[in-house]
């Protein structure tokens, strides 16, 4: 098949409206990191392909009290955010400059890559994604936003339009385990965010890819940290939950017995960073 | 099939082409514009080999649906080259030897032209930081990160 014809909306409405009017046949592309892959190789043979550069849906503003990410953001302004160093982290240590140039938020999420790693630091940051749809606009967690491998929660007729950050407090890490050290897909990756109060945790937030078939928040982690001191024994605690809790897929990039073992080692790393971060702190 | 006409400046020329749709940037630069140093290589934007500069930054042209572009800046090697000698990257590379079968050097010229502009001073890992993306199977990798020390050094 080739393709017959390419769009280009200048407004969320139009998008929606030609996704609405040709449905699943229509390929959406925004960076196109992931799409023009695909199409290049012959895998996808789209006839009609929407393009989301000209829709106005990029740029980041201030929103309910945190911040609100028009899905079409690329990775690299994402990684410039000071304001939410997790976030940051995530999109730096994803891909290649020239990629994150290209790369958009919302392209991460909309085709719901089974690793994932901005997902994963959103997850830690509890975001809730907007999306867009013939009967307007609704809200949907990033939590309830995967449900399977390479699924979402997504009718077939929205678009992801933002991601909405809440403002947040405490201290978070982001530590990515791939096969080398940059420009690598993840074999393990854990956002963490933490709150402590008189040396206990008040909030713990433990999110994960390549634990399962979808980045993931890890409640059984989370469960272990809740109320306790991060000490040795709350952080093994946690980083033994999470390896119980783990239920990871098989792919070229590792195996999931690797993986399953990786889960353990890189939750266990990543708190005792955020430990010497909060200890640091309090000394 | 409707083809459309395209305009975007290449370099310091205006351009129009007439392309299908979903044509990549790559394809049109070099098989209508004859610009042979954007390379057609893994077409995955895996290799960096199609590494041309949009707006001065850095992207994949195989990766790019040329309507994209339209009005836009588009800088290849062949337009970063003076009509006289070479460019200070191109000339970095040739004295530090940084290519052998030469693949890999245009998108590594292009890139490391724009790196320079946003960090006129860079240590050496901000240089192989920023090189992640682009492949070279042959040098190894240093004598292409001496070229850009050297570069950078001279343009201070």
């Amino acid at each position: 098949m080739t393709v017959t014809s390419y769009v280009l909306p200048t407004s969320v409405a139009e998008a929606v409206g030609l996704l609405g009017a040709h449905g699943p046949d229509l390929l959406v592309l925004a960076g196109g990191t992931i799409a023009m892959p695909l199409v290049n190789e012959g895998v996808t043979r789209p006839s009609r392909v929407m393009g989301l550069r000209r829709a106005g849906m990029g740029g980041i503003e201030p929103g309910d009290g945190g911040l609100r990410i028009g899905a079409t953001t690329t990775l690299t302004a994402l990684a410039s955010q000071d304001a939410l160093p997790l976030l940051a982290t995530a999109a730096r240590r994803t891909a290649s400059w020239a990629v994150r140039n290209m790369a958009t938020v919302g392209g991460n999420l909309f085709s719901a890559p089974r690793g994932g790693d901005v997902a994963t630091a959103l997850l830690a940051l509890d975001a809730v994604v907007e999306a867009a749809g013939p009967g307007g606009t609704r809200r949907i967690p990033l939590e309830a936003f995967f449900t399977g491998p390479m699924t979402t929660a997504l009718a077939p007729d929205e678009l992801v339009t933002a991601i909405v950050v809440p403002p947040t407090t405490g201290a978070s890490t982001f530590l990515k385990l791939g096969r080398r050290l940059d420009n690598t897909p993840s074999v393990v990756t854990v956002a963490a965010l933490l709150t402590t109060e008189a040396g206990s945790v008040t909030d713990a937030r433990v999110a994960i890819s390549g634990a399962g078939p979808h980045p993931r928040r890890m409640a059984a982690a989370e469960a272990a940290l809740a109320g306790r001191a991060l000490d040795e024994a709350s952080i093994g605690a946690a980083a033994q939950a999470a390896t119980d809790a783990a239920d990871p897929l098989a792919d070229a990039v590792a195996s999931d017995w690797y993986r399953r073992r990786m889960v353990g080692v890189v939750v266990r790393r990543a708190l005792e960073e955020l430990a010497q971060d909060v200890h640091g702190r309090a000394a | 099939m409707a083809s459309s006409v395209v305009a975007f400046e290449l370099g310091e020329h205006e351009v129009e082409v007439l392309v299908a749709p979903l044509t990549t940037l790559q394809a049109v630069l070099r098989t209508q514009l004859g610009q042979t140093s954007v390379k057609d290589g893994c077409r995955q934007g895996g290799c960096g080999s199609c590494t041309v500069l949009v707006d001065g930054e850095p992207v994949l042209s195989c990766l790019l649906p040329v309507e994209d572009v339209e009005g836009r800046r588009v800088t290849t090697l062949e337009a970063l080259t003076p009509a006289e000698g070479l460019h200070p990257i191109q000339r970095a590379f040739l004295e530090a030897n940084g290519f052998q079968c030469g693949y890999c050097t245009p998108g590594m010229e292009m890139l490391a032209a724009a790196f320079l502009d946003h960090h006129p001073d860079p240590s050496r890992d901000e240089i192989v930081d920023a090189l992640a993306g682009n492949i070279c199977r042959c040098t190894g990798y240093e004598p292409i990160v001496d070229a850009i020390a050297a570069a950078a050094e001279a343009g201070r």
